[in-house]
């Protein structure tokens, strides 16, 4: 990402979201695909943060430590969910020119056990 | 010279000179003739209605793989299969945005509604991610470079027109962007 002309990222940290898990419904664990944002040195730093802000309805902090997290690590999972749920944010995120790719998530918990497979596993048409 | 985006009373306002116009009005075109898709006569009527493209392939053209990219790493049939569900409406709503877009700067002063603002936004960073590969920025390194040249009397050639281009377009939708998330704020 990038940071252009003189205005200042407004990233006042707090800790109010301790850890990169939320209880946020999207961001729940135990749903099997992520929805990954890839970092690129064109898209600007406050357009990722608003479109984090105005598409997933998150908070202006919580938008902005994932925005940091894209841009430093290179990559962050900005949210989870079914295949379909994922995809959808995928196509939303294409649209907005951000870089998404959706993944299963790892952890062992990919088979669904618990939650059943619902249409997850579906292809469509 | 234009004027950066503002939020205000009337919503986000800004100002454009007539020259500045007309170069969004030929950046926007230029991006939609990228993404229009070729002419299928025998094409299926049907799978056309619902959005199906069962001929799709990922873009050889790299300024194209960006603003339509794979959707699964690694896994260019999952991509694929992605593309042939997803890829026309996603190139139906940029060209939507772009031609919105467009239009709106028919008008001397832009008053974007939150719709228009959005267009915008989304406009100007295609055209951003387009003009981006023609001028190779990789990384963070190369943004930086490219960013250094600002002064439009040393536009001698091709690339250095396309990197003032650039910057001028980053510094129109970075203040749009500052302007929108002023609104954001302001919501009830």
């Amino acid at each position: 990402m990038t940071l252009s002309v003189a205005l200042g990222p407004d990233t006042q940290e707090s800790t109010q979201t301790g850890t990169a898990v939320s209880t946020d419904a999207l961001t729940a664990p135990d749903v099997p695909w992520n929805l990954v944002i890839w970092n690129d040195p064109v898209n600007l730093m406050s357009y990722v943060s608003y479109v984090f802000q105005s598409y997933f309805g998150y908070s202006e902090t919580k938008a902005n430590k994932l925005m940091l997290e894209v841009h430093r690590k290179g990559r962050s999972i900005v949210a989870h969910g079914s295949k379909e749920q994922v995809e959808q944010h995928a196509v939303a995120m294409h649209g907005f020119g951000l870089w998404a790719t959706v993944e299963k998530a790892t952890g062992g918990d990919s088979g669904g056990g618990k939650r059943g497979p619902g249409k997850g596993k579906g292809k469509r048409g | 010279m234009a004027k950066a985006f503002k939020y205000g009373l009337k919503g986000i306002s800004g100002f454009l000179e007539p020259a500045e116009r007309e170069l969004l009005r030929s950046l926007f075109a230029d991006v939609i003739s990228m993404l229009e898709p070729a002419d299928r006569g025998s094409e299926d009527p049907l799978a056309a209605m619902i959005g199906l493209d069962m001929e799709v392939r990922e873009p050889s053209d790299r300024a194209l793989r960006r603003l339509l990219p794979n959707a699964v790493k690694d896994d260019a049939a999952a991509s694929l299969e992605f593309r042939q569900l997803t890829e026309r409406s996603l190139r139906e709503s940029k060209i939507g945005a772009l031609r919105a877009a467009a239009l709106g700067l028919d008008k001397d002063e832009l008053v974007l509604t939150p719709a228009d603002a959005r267009h915008w936004s989304t406009a100007l960073n295609d055209v951003r991610l387009v003009l981006a590969e023609r001028l190779d920025i990789r990384d963070e390194a190369d943004a930086d470079h490219v960013h250094q040249m600002q002064d439009w009397s040393q536009a001698e050639d091709v690339e250095s027109y396309l990197a003032l281009v650039y910057n001028f377009t980053t510094w129109l939708q970075e203040s749009l962007v500052q302007a929108m998330l002023q609104s954001l704020g302001a919501r009830p």
